[in-house]
């Protein structure tokens, strides 16, 4: 059962790693997914004190509100995008012919990706949601 | 079939298929559901807006399927890591059963919650 990789092994495997498109990917698409399941699991925890009512929820959810977690909220979009649009040129490699166009499909990903967060960033921040920041405070 | 050396009843061919399956929908529903949620501060997070949304039922089914369907797909895609290592067999199956409580615990939980309006 010993691995083939010792311990002090693992920082020369890190910086000898290809760095090609579809590593990347692959690696990118592992973090984001575990991220997003830890998140989803975090997310119905936290989501419990829907059963307790409005004043639970609501006193609840004044934390969330914050700057700091709208910010959080944010960047989690950007996990949510990668793995999503990384997701879809899994499929497109796998039922499709993506294998011919992955590295192509890859910097769309990133591209699309960037574009979405920045306009999601947009809207989260824009004068409306600031009102409604400070209303609560 | 060589995996059945290696302690496996099945190819792994469903799961790979559902992974890409259960992914083409949450790609829709994940990002739609983030957008609803953020569209506006007060969308997702003040009680009367989603006590307004839970009063349609198909929103509570897709709510439900959401939870299924995110927490399939998630640990699903956690254990196909964890298969990527070698481990001792007892190591293996506790990994593979606290994933499955997890899914089991916090999808009651999460049908609770959609229920409870």
């Amino acid at each position: 059962m010993s691995s083939n990789y010792p311990a002090r092994g693992w920082a020369r495997i890190i910086l000898t790693y290809h760095k090609f498109a579809g590593s990347w990917a692959w690696v990118l698409h592992r973090i984001t997914g575990l991220v997003l399941t830890g998140y989803i699991m975090l997310h119905i925890f936290a989501l419990m004190s829907l059963q307790k009512g409005k004043a639970a929820f609501d006193s609840e959810m004044v934390l969330f509100r914050t700057p700091v977690f709208l910010f959080l909220e944010w960047f989690l979009f950007a996990f949510l995008l990668f793995h999503a649009l990384n997701g879809i040129r899994i499929v497109l490699v796998d039922l499709a012919e993506g294998a011919r166009y992955h590295k192509q499909l890859y910097y769309a990903v990133v591209i699309i990706g960037l574009v979405l967060f920045l306009g999601m960033g947009y809207i989260m921040f824009t004068q409306d949601t600031l009102h409604a920041v400070a209303a609560v405070k | 079939m060589s995996s059945k050396y290696y302690g496996s009843r099945s190819s792994g061919a469903l799961s790979w298929y559902l992974q890409r399956v259960t992914g083409m929908v949450l790609f829709v529903v994940a990002i739609g559901h983030y957008i609803l949620m953020h569209y506006h501060l007060d969308s997702g997070h003040t009680y009367d807006a989603v006590l307004s949304r839970m009063q349609n039922p198909l929103y509570k089914a897709l709510q439900i399927s959401f939870v299924v369907l995110g927490l399939y797909h998630g640990l699903s895609g956690t254990w196909s890591i964890f298969r990527d290592y070698k481990m001792p067999g007892w190591l293996s199956w506790t990994i593979l059963g606290l994933l499955y409580i997890a899914g089991v615990g916090f999808g009651a939980l999460g049908i609770a919650t959609i229920l409870s309006f």
